[in-house]
């Protein structure tokens, strides 16, 4: 079957290149080898430096509890601020069953809706405005542990998250009231020595360990130093399937998860709240570093990690699908660079906006890529699956 | 008409821009041999985690995502009571079961009754009428409390009231002399807040179904539905098989039902605007009455609101994204014990009414739909249940022993999506072989057959089941 979709691939490029008088070699398969075992490494490094972000962050809540401050809380929103940039760089490593989001053989789901749930109903975690008393936190009755977090986590309602980088944002800024400026929550919120605020502090402790643990299962899986793990797996794939994982990856990214769900659903919702880091109001960096990890792949590097990049075996396949494929890498960054901060005055602009003709051009730069990225796997021979969910 | 003249060579260039963009940009054929594995044709999805009921349908083009993930905004959008800050999402109640609905069909999976007599109900509501028809046939809403129990409320307004579950014991032996305890649910009507119900008030609890694949059920076209029909038994084989006749609001017809535990909804319009109108209390063009009985029209006429609640542009998106979530893979299908599994199904008669394969027609409400061979394992059709299962509340066409074969595709995922394995129309089977074992009336000689299998057979008739 597969080797049947290569040979129409080769037929549709020799067709192609008679029509258009591009130079492809038909026939001549291109060695997607390079690329998968370059990508599992560049996966790799990007977990590390994330896990290593996020330990950051446990050291800076940790600091932060010992001494409660306004400066020791802005050192923590900092750190998870910087723990940010390199997660929303493993985003492009998500929807093809990679351990991310997917089952292992055990039947175990991978840690994705743990650790980055979203939209989240922070009147699950703790108090908001209007209810004093609501949320885990102030729940006396419910013993609080790993175990007690994900017995209540999107159980009754896939809004009700109470773990992973949103809930620990929502423990470190609180609620986004209005339009200027991130949320307020006080130092004073986790002093020592009440009830509630004992709880609140166990809660961001838990849950910021939490993080720490995903990741470094993800670094784990990913690690070229463990026998049997996914990345064993992954480099034991044919190869065009492995690629077809990886394009799977990328577009469902840019296509479902930043230009349908992030942007045009919050564009079309009417709630200026619809967004991914409402807490921070850091929604516009969630855009710019999935967007990275993207090019990342594209490229082949991550850090000191540096190899054959998926532009670099295209060029081989189809250059002009290569020089295409690259121009709209640029071309969606700079538009991507330019969505307004904060993302929800955005939201909350009226119709005509500029600010809103800029993010959605940024929407329509996305599906675009994802297409291109589509064509990319036929030119490759692969099988690309983008799906919502 | 000015004639505009090519030149051939112009005329030429684009016949051969025009092939080479097929050549490029066209799908695979969708013109594939029937694939069991591939239950719902090219809108068929791997994904096998909690949210494999919840993806779209993989041969949907890139900018149809933007409708479906707007679907799923609405789907899981919890509501608020109207005037919010967000006013594309206020409109709740006054009288609701649920805010959002995601809440019952958490997931996109099947709800389950709830776990004590003194909890409410999460995913489920009870069905209310009157003896006799409305003006279109269809149940004769109660007086007072309207077509459902709405057990929720916004503030300063009182809930309904509340329906507690609960259950007594009754064993079944099998022919091999294994006991199964099977649990017999008992319903009873607490807190109501406007009056008694009466002495002939009928109920029939309903949990929520799953909602994946829906679209696709929606374009086998009638005839081949209407092909399994057997009203009177004229085959003489003991089942029947009967299609529903229900209202459709914005036909103002009586049409075929399809949808709902008694295909007592016509398409997945109707049926998205019914449940939003009665469940979570949102007008719509379709429905642009509140849904409250007399009685409660002062707390209706207090949150009136001018428009439907959920817009005309939200209701087509939601059922956008119903009608194109994909169904999951089959798994294990070549599994020894599950080949096995798929004869005993087989050799019960399952298939009957749990019909396995449709092609779905050539012009439905979303090409992508079009021509696919399915595998639902369902009839749509109507079928006496017998006593035990009995509701006594007929809905149009169905009697009160009359229920809809439900479709059995992806219900070995249910717990990976839902965390729990209840199944019929109340949740009172706590797994498949207690499901089985209910069946009775029509489906008798199905359950008979089962229960005479041994051990073995039983086993591998689930692991089929879960396979699916």
């Amino acid at each position: 079957m597969k080797r049947m979709i290569r040979r129409a691939a080769c037929v549709a490029l020799a067709v192609l290149s008679l029509g258009l008088g591009s130079a492809v070699a038909a026939g001549e398969a291109v060695d997607l080898k390079p690329f998968v075992a370059n990508y599992a490494s560049l996966v790799h490094a990007s977990y590390a430096d994330t896990e290593a972000r996020a330990r950051q962050l446990q050291t800076a809540v940790a600091a932060f509890l010992a001494a409660p401050s306004e400066g020791t809380l802005a050192q923590a929103r900092s750190a998870w601020l910087d723990a940010r940039v390199a997660y929303g760089q493993t985003e492009c490593f998500r929807f093809y069953g990679g351990p991310i989001d997917g089952v292992d053989a055990a039947g175990v789901e991978g840690p994705e809706t743990r650790l980055n749930a979203w939209p989240l109903n922070e009147a699950h975690i703790d108090y908001v405005a209007g209810d004093a008393a609501a949320g885990l936190v102030q729940k006396a009755d419910l013993p609080l542990s790993r175990e007690s977090l994900m017995a209540n986590n999107m159980t009754h309602d896939e809004a009700d998250v109470a773990t992973g980088f949103h809930a620990v944002e929502f423990l470190l800024w609180g609620q986004d009231p209005g339009l200027d400026g991130a949320g307020q929550r006080p130092a004073s919120d986790f002093a020592a020595g009440d009830a509630v605020r004992g709880r609140r502090r166990l809660y961001l402790q838990l849950t910021t360990a939490m993080i720490v643990d995903d990741l470094a299962a993800m670094t784990q899986a990913w690690s070229p130093d463990v026998a049997d793990n996914y990345r064993a797996e992954f480099l034991g794939l044919d190869p065009a399937v492995a690629t077809g994982h990886i394009l799977s990856g990328l577009a469902t990214l840019c296509g479902f998860e930043m230009a349908a769900e992030r942007m045009a659903t919050a564009l079309d919702s009417g709630d200026p709240e619809d967004e991914q880091s409402c807490f921070s109001d850091n929604t516009h960096n969630d855009f710019i570093y999935n967007a990275l990890g993207v090019r990342n792949v594209c490229v082949g590097s991550y850090g000191a990690q540096s190899g054959v990049g998926l532009l670099a075996v295209l060029q081989q396949a189809d250059p002009a699908l290569a020089g295409k494929l690259a121009a709209q890498l640029d071309a969606t960054d700079r538009l991507v660079a330019g969505i307004p901060v904060p993302f929800d005055a955005v939201l909350a602009s009226p119709e005509d906006s500029v600010e809103r003709a800029k993010v959605q051009a940024v929407v329509e730069a996305l599906m675009v890529q994802t297409d291109l990225l589509r064509d990319v796997g036929k030119a490759l021979g692969v099988t690309v699956i983008v799906a919502a969910e | 008409m000015k004639t505009t003249r090519y030149s051939r060579s112009l005329v030429v260039t684009l016949v051969v821009i025009a092939a080479l963009y097929v050549v490029t940009h066209a799908e695979p054929p969708a013109a594939q041999p029937a694939d069991r594995t591939r239950p719902g044709g090219d809108l068929t999805t791997d994904v096998q985690h909690a949210g494999a009921y919840g993806q779209s349908a993989p041969n949907l083009p890139t900018a149809k995502l933007l409708e479906f993930t707007a679907g799923n905004r609405v789907f899981t959008t919890n509501w608020v009571t109207a005037p919010a800050s967000v006013k594309s999402f206020d409109g709740l109640g006054p009288l609701f079961n649920r805010v959002s609905c995601s809440a019952c069909h958490l997931r996109d999976g099947r709800g389950q009754p709830p776990v004590s007599p003194e909890a409410e109900m999460e995913s489920m509501l009870v069905r209310l009428s009157v003896p006799g028809e409305d003006a279109h046939g269809g149940p004769l809403g109660h007086p007072v409390y309207g077509g459902q129990l709405q057990d929720r409320a916004i503030l300063g307004v009182p809930p309904e009231g509340r329906c507690s579950v609960s259950y007594s014991p009754r064993t079944v032996t099998l022919a091999d002399g294994t006991a199964v305890e099977l649990r017999v649910p008992t319903y009873t009507f607490v807190d109501l807040q406007y009056g008694p119900l009466g002495e002939d008030i009928l109920y029939s609890p309903r949990v929520a179904p799953s909602v994946f694949g829906l679209g696709l059920l929606e374009a086998i076209p009638e005839a081949m539905i209407l092909a399994h029909a057997d009203p009177d038994d004229r085959d003489g084989d003991g089942i029947s098989g009967r299609p529903n006749r229900v209202w459709h609001t914005e036909q103002q017809a009586t049409v075929l039902g399809r949808f709902g535990w008694k295909a007592n909804a016509a398409d997945l319009r109707e049926q998205a605007a019914g449940a939003a109108n009665g469940d979570i209390g949102l007008t719509t063009t379709v429905n642009p009455q509140q849904n409250v009985g007399t009685g409660q029209t002062a707390a209706a006429e207090a949150y009136a609101q001018e428009g439907p609640e959920l817009s005309e542009k939200f209701l087509d998106r939601l059922v956008f994204y119903t009608r194109t979530l994909a169904v999951p893979a089959a798994r294990n299908t070549d599994d020894e014990q599950v080949l096995r599994g798929r004869n005993a199904f087989q050799a019960a008669n399952c298939q009957a009414c749990h019909v396995e394969s449709y092609r779905t027609g050539h012009d439905p409400a979303v090409p992508q739909l079009a021509n696919q061979t399915i595998f639902p394992y369902t009839d749509l059709l109507l079928h006496d249940m017998g006593e035990g299962l009995a509701d006594g509340r007929p809905d149009f066409a169905a009697t009160g022993r009359e229920w809809r074969t439900p479709p059995l595709w992806g219900v070995g995922l249910q717990e990976t999506v839902s965390g729990h394995t209840t199944f019929l129309h109340d949740g009172r089977a706590r797994n498949l072989t207690e499901a089985i074992l209910w069946h009775d009336g029509e489906a008798a000689a199905s359950r008979e057959a089962f229960a005479q299998m041994s051990a073995a057979e039983r086993a591998a008739l689930i692991a089929f089941l879960n396979s699916l």
